[in-house]
């Protein structure tokens, strides 16, 4: 990777503030390392089963085709509730089917599993992450329960609306040379994070005004990967997986959402940037079962369950096909899972899963008992 | 008469005044008056429709009418619709967020399917009496990098593969213009969508989404500002904003027309990228012409679709252009794969209604190919080679 001397020396100063840290932000996890983890990875945006696991669709998932053998494949994850971005992965971590505001004004309307996990084990605020996309996913880390609520919640970051601040920035300050100079999207990365984070939807615990320095060294870090990595990336869902992969090495957090949304560049109308997007997520979640299986604090003893949050019309609906998740049909809500690791069953199952089975078997896996639930735990995955 | 009851034809006044909206289910009949709301902004087909929807039910046995709305009625029970959630006669997106967020949605769809199930068959065959030849025309540009053995391959079981001069594309590209001269019912009868610049068609619809560069250009400004300076909160306050960016005469020539300014606007305002990418806005606004205008004939022209450049994919709303020096670049391979799906969607959404069904020639073409991919029905001349002659005589010109 290239690394010009600005970033050599800021990536030495980062080492450097990591052993001069406060107790209370070192990795929550690092004191309790044995315990099981879980990772929700959503293909969020909507991906259609025509696009993944059929033999026609399988070419644009051969990260996710090459783990399939290894974890065990839920052949039907159904989403029955509603069919928009926040209430679909609202339903995933409540384990309820919510119906509340599509666009954020209303936090879940009972106990996320990052609460009833924070409030039953009293792990610290670093322990539950949620690394999200859309900004309306800013109230998803906590729910409105009277009993559990934000201080019980998980931090919440949304790389992409960091990316779009400061492109925007970028854009308006350097109109020649626009988003060209990769140093001026990063400058501007650096100042968001510095002086208005909370601007662009995040929570973080521990952090006032201004970010706690050790969670803002950890997202920078995960920006200069991102900005100067060797891929030269450019979309939000790759930033997700830089910080990701930053929070999973520093603060290790036992439960986690991470939320890619590329493909939900579907509403655009382009089919082949919606398969490319696809490919990307693959990727992407490729890349993150790599880091579980090589970071100590995850390597067998994390489970990681991917599935698209929900799916997009067929092509035979009225709603103009792939642009679209509104008509309802088997194609918007017949989904997959794939789990993959810690007391996973290798082999696959016909029998209907749903998406509020996700929290509660997030629940017994972490050791806390599933109260408020409409789902039910998934046996194969408790072995 | 109440403030929500919209302005609509003499004819549909007198159900109204009759009280026939009164014994539908209430989310029936508002999503109705919603519609009709903008009487004068609808197309004579959708308008014809309304009329031949709601004399049907006039002239049906009551009791029978009631029994086709029992399901509906009782999904409304269920989903708690009273005065209160629904407003009589009101549709705004209150109630499309009710709806959408209610348990029992899906039996509310199922509902409403069962009715259409049950009218559309009748409705139709009053279409069907009174059929006429059509003619649809598909068009790629010559830089897709696919030979005619790859371009159709998800509609190819549909029709066939035909030879035909090159030459010939230009002869059915004029066949628009001919047949408004001659044929068109009215100025809705003929379109041309188009992602580059064809030249406008006397006597019919000429959508361009080149010409209508400055109003998109307009469009992507004042919606970003809305957006990010004005921090618009959520889509009831932004649609109401959206509402009045409408076509300036300057900005292109259909702006004098007042049902088709509000068609493009509503085409460039969908989100769904009609704003971003010139093949978007060609397939959605074909859709919505067909859903709404239901032309005789049509050409339908996709261009080369640009690259998305790095980083500029976040910015919606902004001008791809002056996001990034980096020069645009064309994206032959991925228009060729996004214009596969749209053939489909394209051809699918013609025969959704029984104005084109068993009675429309479709023709799929690229700009240079010897070969054309023709869908017709059998009564359609069979030749070894298609020329431009054969629709006209099929379309009687």
């Amino acid at each position: 990777m290239f690394l010009s001397k600005r970033h050599f020396l800021q990536l030495a100063g980062l080492s450097i503030a990591n052993r001069v840290l406060p107790a209370w932000c070192r990795p929550a996890s690092k004191r309790n390392d044995q315990a099981r983890k879980v990772i929700i990875v959503t293909f969020g945006g909507g991906v259609r089963y025509a696009e993944t696991f059929t033999p026609e669709g399988a070419r644009n998932i051969p990260r996710l085709m090459e783990m399939r053998p290894n974890g065990h494949f839920f052949k039907t994850c159904t989403n029955a509730g509603v069919l928009s971005h926040f209430n679909s992965t609202a339903s995933i971590l409540t384990g309820n089917w919510q119906r509340v505001d599509d666009f954020g004004f209303q936090p879940p309307s009972g106990p996320t599993i990052f609460e009833q996990y924070r409030k039953q084990t009293g792990a610290g605020p670093m322990d539950a992450w949620a690394i999200a996309t859309n900004k309306s996913f800013a109230s998803m880390g906590a729910s409105g329960s009277r009993d559990f609520g934000v201080p019980f919640g998980a931090n919440v970051v949304l790389p992409k609306q960091l990316l779009l601040e400061a492109v925007q920035e970028v854009v308006k300050k350097n109109p020649k040379e626009g988003v060209a100079s990769r140093d001026n999207v990063m400058r501007q990365l650096e100042g968001i994070l510095n002086e208005g984070y909370e601007g662009v939807g995040w929570t973080i615990f521990k952090a006032g005004k201004q970010l706690d320095q050790h969670v803002r060294d950890t997202l920078t870090r995960g920006l200069v990967e991102y900005i100067h990595g060797p891929e030269s990336p450019s979309s939000g869902d790759e930033l997700t997986f830089f910080i990701t992969r930053e929070v999973m090495r520093e603060f290790a957090p036992r439960v986690m959402l991470v939320n890619f949304w590329d493909m939900d560049v579907a509403h655009w109308g382009s089919y082949s940037l919606y398969l490319q997007a696809i490919t990307k997520t693959d990727r992407l979640t490729g890349m993150l079962w790599d880091e579980v299986q090589s970071n100590p604090s995850y390597k067998d003893k994390t489970t990681v369950l991917v599935l698209p949050e929900l799916g997009r019309d067929g092509d035979q609906n009225a709603s103009n096909g792939f642009l679209n998740h509104r008509s309802g049909d088997a194609s918007c809500r017949n989904m997959w899972m794939l789990a993959m690791g810690a007391g996973v069953k290798r082999g696959e199952t016909d029998r209907p899963v749903h998406h509020v089975d996700v929290s509660a078997t997030a629940a017994e896996l972490l050791g806390v008992k599933a109260t408020e639930m409409a789902g039910r735990a998934i046996p194969e995955l408790l072995s | 008469m109440s403030s929500n009851q919209p302005k609509v034809s003499p004819a549909l006044q007198r159900l109204i005044d009759k009280g026939l909206f009164d014994r539908l289910p209430v989310s029936f009949a508002a999503f109705f008056f919603d519609q009709a709301k903008d009487w004068e902004l609808l197309f004579p087909a959708e308008r014809s429709y309304y009329e031949r929807l709601f004399t049907l039910l006039d002239r049906s046995e009551p009791q029978l009418v009631a029994d086709l709305f029992v399901p509906m009625r009782l999904a409304e029970q269920k989903m708690g619709v009273n005065e209160k959630t629904w407003p009589k006669g009101v549709f705004t997106l209150d109630q499309v967020d009710f709806l959408n967020r209610n348990a029992h949605y899906a039996d509310w769809r199922k509902a409403v399917a069962g009715v259409f199930a049950r009218i559309d068959p009748m409705l139709d065959e009053e279409v069907a009496r009174s059929g006429r030849p059509r003619f649809v025309l598909v068009t790629a540009p010559d830089d897709i990098p696919v030979g005619p053995d790859r371009m159709w391959t998800r509609i190819e079981k549909l029709g066939k593969r035909v030879s035909a001069d090159p030459s010939e594309l230009k002869q059915l590209q004029s066949l628009p213009a001919q047949y408004a001269a001659v044929n068109g019912q009215s100025t809705y009868d003929v379109w041309v969508i188009d992602a580059g610049d064809l030249a406008p068609v006397p006597g019919g619809v000429a959508l361009s989404y080149e010409r209508l560069g400055a109003y998109r250009t307009r469009l992507m400004e004042q919606v970003n500002k809305l957006v990010n300076a004005e921090a618009i909160r959520g889509p009831r306050q932004l649609g109401e904003r959206l509402k009045q960016l409408k076509l300036r005469v300057e900005e292109g020539a259909i702006a004098a027309d007042p049902i088709l300014s509000e068609f493009a606007r509503s085409i460039l305002l969908a989100g769904n990228g009609t704003l971003l990418i010139n093949n978007t806005f060609v397939e959605w606004a074909a859709i919505q012409a067909i859903r709404r205008a239901r032309p005789s004939v049509a050409v339908i022209a996709f261009g080369i679709r640009n690259k998305v450049k790095p980083f500029s994919s976040l910015l919606i709303y902004a001008n791809q252009e002056t996001t990034t020096p980096i020069p645009t670049q064309m994206d032959t391979l991925g228009t060729y794969v996004d214009l596969e799906v749209f053939y489909q969607y394209i051809w699918q959404e013609f025969e959704k209604y029984a104005e084109y069904r068993r009675n429309t020639v479709y023709v799929f073409a690229a700009a240079g190919m010897d070969e054309m991919f023709l869908i017709a029905p059998p009564d359609f001349v069979r030749a070894e080679s298609l020329k431009a002659s054969h629709i006209k005589g099929w379309l009687g010109l």
